[in-house]
């Protein structure tokens, strides 16, 4: 049988294909290391490739697939699956892009990712990020940044970009990300596929290493909103092991035919009018609420007032978590280590500021400062009154209507380099923010390419907390709409796999 | 350095305690599922969430809930309904994550109190009790016949975890200073830590000490702790200051730690005041800063001078829900709490006829109130007439057997109520002496046999028939005329030499009381 | 821009925090957080009298506990697998100058 560029299929058609026997999950497998092995070298998306762990979980899919149990293994049985490089996973370096964490080996593997172990993945490796998460380009990487599919000199956003573009790449049908501010939605908006960051909760945090405890959260990407449904009911639902998680009752995969026939959709005008925002991406986000109006949804303005507040509360909140999370990395127990101090605090001092790169270490003393006596009151306390105002904002909206339909990020995927200033870097997470500070979900699904760029750009749906299948359904009927999201240009037509 | 006593005629000294209680009695961690267990091999009770490892998050462990909301209950606190976890964030190589979890302004237990019986010499180091009539109240204090009351306010009872132990390598005695590097266990790092803080409402070492001891004594009866104060699973710190007698500002404290007995706690407070008094007296100046009391040097040493308030960076826990506990939640635990010593004593007193130094005494221990409730049983009938003489065997030679064999348990020992019994009717029927009795009680507990069976082998039957003591009486006092002549002369404190003279005679078994009473009887006569 | 922050203070900062900087990277530390700080400052203009903050985005979640049951953790050379210097079963620092907080 012909090398299939199994990475470019989508995780139903995988399916389909081992149900009728007409390739092996070990075929599956290999193909898509043959794919990385192949086409990565351009994107480094990867930072490691687990050719062992794959091919093991694919001899067992074989197995289930011998004795008639396939059905039985779950709903990612024998899809390859990547996992952003702050998720532990036994066996694994579990890196977050870091200095830090160069030589740390997972102990443990994370609630998400052994969900979709469980679920019959095949896990192919941990993809690239900004360090520890902090960026909205990848570009902070300790290991160098990834790189767009769509266009090789352009970012594909971040943080969690290595598992965007691996799946626009054509790479794998499905990867894991996680989303403190837009870091799943803006670099499946620069990438041209799907990212769902689920609302707080919905997912177990167990075993990603935390960022903003109270705003991270895990969610999957693929090209097709039927493979991100798969993923969701592999991954959702409530872990023992993290507090903050919730039980839901949610089939994904149940509403995605149900069209938006009578669905009430909310357009933010102050999203709309926001400066910042190019015209190609309003142009593109409002024929995506007309067409939606086509097939039948109700378009309603609805106000979110407060969320001109987001940013900054969110770079009072992800700073202050983010320096007492990133506490723990201080050369005793694991991480990096600088060689030759007889006294803790200068060995302490050396590998802390030689382990963490700029970004982290200016939140980490951020966090630090703004967390100190008398300040915590001018900042993190407002911060989280206004978390209550923007929740607030969330709640009133969701009365008047069923879900909502924003831009992800104000622009396409920029140049490497083009922006500099952390302030400015900020403010491509401006639409997606608030969600994070308020918790409840959010999905970029790809709507077109702008016309002046060219470039893929994302529609951000967004659903009342813990109601995340209606933005899988929104985004099933824009997909209708727009087709499937392809693999970008360069990697399409199996040149991955060949 | 002056005396206690004189220092504090002068100074008043204010004291405040911080005691930190390892709830040891749970099965694992607060955090995680991670076992409890004391001097296991290092580092093999852990996993990511008590090595702090990238990822791992806390679960609350709901016994520990219920444990602290039973201290509380028992120090007579509120119960904070709605709290939450925070962050306390500072470096230190014990505690994995780098930030210790706690609990913010509000505590699950908040505002409570315990009244403290002081009597004895334990009162003489309250300054003006001379000054107070039985009854009448001053301050937090109220004066009783032989002592008073202290009413002692508890600020808080807060839940924490505890952080790994560190072995400094290298230094003298596995002291930091000096030591080229440390070893890091975290087998302990995660215990489920309650620290209660009082108001600072003590004003001398043995009020400290009471307070301390009170509340070991209901941890313990709560079950909630081993409070083992040599293993480190009950720790106490104190913050002193002193101010002059009549004035009501406030001194600069000092905080001491390192007071890991009893007595160590009484004599490093007694040191601090007494060192702060000189200093002052001096014209010197008390530093804000720790300090580390050395019982071998019977000094206190600086251990870090606090130049700043510390900033600890403290905010709401992310990662852990808040609490909202129900009224359903709160009954049940107070459903689980036992009687209290306060109220054994209560009913000790008034079932037995008990005075409240003894009842005290008797149910400051679980394990004595047991035995001597085991003891009432046994005597059934004579309980009323025996309660007062097995209480003195129990507070006094119990007691002290008990203090002076560490790893000897009432319970399951030979000494059972039964044979403690058996014992206080041969002394009350005055086949014994109450010296003898005593022995008996040794050889009852180290030779595992009845006391009659000791008494026949020791041949230790009291003689009590008074003829044959006035025989001996008559002997004593025919070879003494002297002191015969000396006594009719006043000196009537010779009465213990013909007492001692007449047992000695009759070999320790002859019946002091019918001694006693022959030789009064000749001499006086 | 507002001098929220001076060289010192970024200096005190980067001791709290275990961040060794060198002298020549202050500067730019400090001027970096003081720009980050100026672009919070919508936070502090907010009108929020009687607003209740919201530490946890978790709705009404509350209570949430485990049981008192043991679970198997780590062997100890699963614990000291990522350990930088190790020695004897325990992990291995170089000496402690300075105290902890309290406890």
């Amino acid at each position: 049988m012909a090398q299939q560029a199994f990475g470019a299929m989508s995780a139903v058609q995988i399916q389909e294909g081992l149900k009728a026997k007409d390739f092996s999950a070990a075929e599956v497998a290999r193909g898509a290391l043959d794919g990385i092995a192949a086409a990565d070298g351009q994107v480094h998306s990867f930072l490691q490739v687990t050719e062992d762990l794959a091919l093991e979980a694919a001899a067992r899919v074989d197995d289930a697939l011998a004795a008639g149990t396939f059905d039985e293994l779950g709903p990612l049985a024998g899809v390859p699956v990547g996992f952003k490089d702050n998720m532990n996973l036994v066996g694994t370096r579990t890196t977050c892009s870091s200095r830090m964490l160069a030589g740390y080996e997972s102990p443990y593997t994370a609630t998400c990712v052994q969900r979709c172990l469980d679920a019959g993945a095949l896990p192919m490796g941990k993809l690239n990020m900004d360090e520890f998460a902090f960026g909205s380009s990848t570009e902070t990487s300790a290991f160098g940044p990834t790189r767009n599919p769509w266009d090789l000199g352009r970012v594909p956003g971040g943080s969690s970009g290595g598992s965007a573009a691996a799946v626009a790449a054509g790479l794998v049908p499905v990867t894991l990300g996680s989303d403190t501010g837009g870091s799943i939605r803006q670099p499946a908006s620069f990438c041209g596929v799907v990212g769902v960051k689920p609302t707080y909760g919905m997912v177990s945090r167990y075993g990603v290493v935390a960022f903003g405890s109270s705003l991270d959260q895990v969610g999957p990407f693929s090209r097709t909103v039927a493979d991100a449904a798969l993923a969701m009911n592999a991954i959702a639902g409530r872990d023992p092991l993290d507090c903050t998680s919730q039980p839901n009752g949610l089939d994904f995969t149940a509403s995605l035919e149900a069209g938006v026939e009578g669905m009430r959709i909310g357009i933010v005008p102050e999203f709309m009018d926001a400066p910042g925002l190019t015209p190609e991406v309003r142009e593109r986000i409002q024929e995506a609420a007309a067409k939606l109006e086509a097939e039948g949804a109700q378009l309603v303005d609805v106000s979110l007032p407060n969320a001109k507040a987001a940013m900054s509360a969110y770079y009072v909140l992800g700073p202050c978590e983010a320096f007492s999370n990133l506490a723990r990395f201080d050369s005793v127990r694991y991480g990096y280590c600088d060689p030759g101090h007889k006294d803790l605090n200068a060995q302490y001092d050396a590998s802390r500021a030689a382990g963490f790169g700029e970004e982290a270490r200016r939140r980490i003393m951020l966090g630090s400062y703004l967390l100190s006596a008398g300040v915590y009151e001018k900042y993190y306390y407002p911060a989280q009154q206004v978390r209550t105002l923007i929740t607030q904002d969330y709640t009133r909206a969701f009365e008047q209507v069923d879900c909502i339909l924003t831009p992800v990020a104000p622009r396409t995927a920029f140049e490497f380099g083009e922006i500099g200033d952390p302030t400015e870097m900020y403010l491509s997470d401006m639409f997606t923010i608030s969600i994070n500070i308020a918790g409840n979900g959010g999905m970029s699904v790809p709507v077109g390419l702008g016309s002046d760029t060219g470039l893929p750009i994302g529609a951000q749906v967004i659903a009342p907390a813990f109601q995340d299948d209606r933005m899988t359904r929104v985004a099933a009927a824009l997909e209708r709409i727009y087709g499937q999201a392809s693999v970008a240009p360069g990697f399409a037509d199996g040149k991955a796999g060949e | 350095m002056r005396k206690l006593e004189e220092v504090l005629n002068d100074w008043e000294a204010v004291i405040g305690l911080e005691v930190h209680a390892e709830l040891t009695t749970l099965e694992t961690k607060m955090f995680c599922g991670c076992k409890l267990e004391f001097g296991a091999e290092p580092n093999t009770h852990t996993c990511p969430v008590c090595l702090g490892l990238p990822g791992a998050l806390p679960v609350p462990n709901k016994a520990a809930i219920e444990g602290i909301v039973l201290a509380g209950l028992a120090t007579n606190c509120d119960i904070e309904k709605h709290t939450t976890f925070y962050r306390k964030n500072y470096m230190y190589p014990d505690m994995a994550k780098n930030f210790q979890t706690t609990q913010g302004p509000v505590a699950f237990c908040m505002r409570g109190h315990l009244d403290l019986d002081v009597d004895g010499p334990a009162a003489r180091e309250r300054h003006g009790l001379d000054a107070l009539e039985p009854g009448q109240a001053e301050g937090n204090i109220t004066r009783t016949e032989d002592g008073y009351t202290a009413h002692v306010g508890i600020t808080r009872i807060h839940m924490e975890e505890d952080a790994g132990k560190m072995v400094h390598v290298g230094g003298g005695e596995g002291r930091i200073a000096g030591a080229t590097h440390s070893l890091v266990d975290y087998n302990r790092a995660g215990t489920p830590l309650i620290e209660l803080v009082t108001e600072p409402d003590l004003r001398t070492p043995e009020e400290a000490r009471l307070f301390m001891q009170k509340l070991r004594a209901i941890y313990l009866a709560l079950g909630i702790s081993d409070c083992s104060m040599e293993e480190g699973s009950l720790r106490c710190d104190g913050n002193v200051s002193l101010r002059r007698r009549g004035s009501a500002g406030l001194g600069v404290k000092t905080e001491l730690k390192n007071m890991n007995s009893f007595k160590n706690l009484h004599d490093g407070l007694a040191y601090e005041i007494c060192r702060q008094a000189e200093v002052l007296e001096e014209g010197g100046q008390i530093y804000q800063e720790t300090r580390h009391w050395d019982p071998s040097a019977k000094r206190t040493i600086v251990m870090r001078v606090k130049e700043t308030a510390d900033d600890y960076r403290l905010f709401p826990e992310p990662d852990l829900a808040p609490y909202d506990l129900s009224d359903e939640f709160i009954e049940a635990v107070r459903a689980k709490l036992p009687e209290l010593p306060d109220q054994k004593a209560k009913r000790f007193e008034a079932e037995f006829g008990l005075s409240a130094y003894d009842a005290r005494h008797l149910t400051e221990h679980g394990s004595t109130a047991r035995f001597f409730e085991g003891c009432m049983a046994e005597a059934a009938g004579d309980a009323a007439a025996l309660a007062k003489p097995v209480a003195n065997l129990v507070i006094n030679d119990v007691t002290a057997y008990l203090n002076a064999h560490e790893g000897f348990a009432l319970d399951g020992s030979p000494l059972t109520p039964e044979r403690m019994v058996e014992l206080v009717r041969l002394a009350e029927a005055d086949s014994i002496s109450s010296k003898q009795a005593k022995e008996v009680l040794l050889a009852v507990i180290e030779e595992g046999k009845a006391p009659k069976a000791i008494v026949e082998e020791r041949g230790m039957e009291q003689v009590s028939d008074a003829g044959a003591i006035e025989a001996v009486v008559d002997e004593v006092l025919a070879a003494n005329p002297d002191k015969v002549e000396q006594y009719k002369g006043g000196k009537t404190g010779l009465m213990g030499f013909f007492v001692g003279q007449c047992m000695k005679a009759m070999a320790g078994q002859g019946n002091p009381k019918v001694i006693n009473e022959l030789l009064a009887a000749k001499l006086d006569a | 821009m507002t001098q929220h922050l001076t060289e010192s203070d970024v200096r005190g900062i980067a001791e709290y925090t275990r961040i060794g900087l060198s002298p020549g990277e202050v500067g730019r530390m400090t001027a970096d957080l003081n720009s980050i700080i100026d672009s919070l400052a919508p936070i502090t203009e907010y009108d929020l009298e009687g607003v209740e903050p919201t530490f946890h985005p978790i709705g009404g979640l509350s209570n949430v506990m485990r049981d008192d049951e043991p679970v198997p953790g780590f062997t100890q050379e699963e614990a000291l697998s990522n350990a930088p210097k190790q020695e004897d079963g325990c992990f291995l620092i170089p000496s402690i100058l300075g105290e902890g907080g309290d406890r």
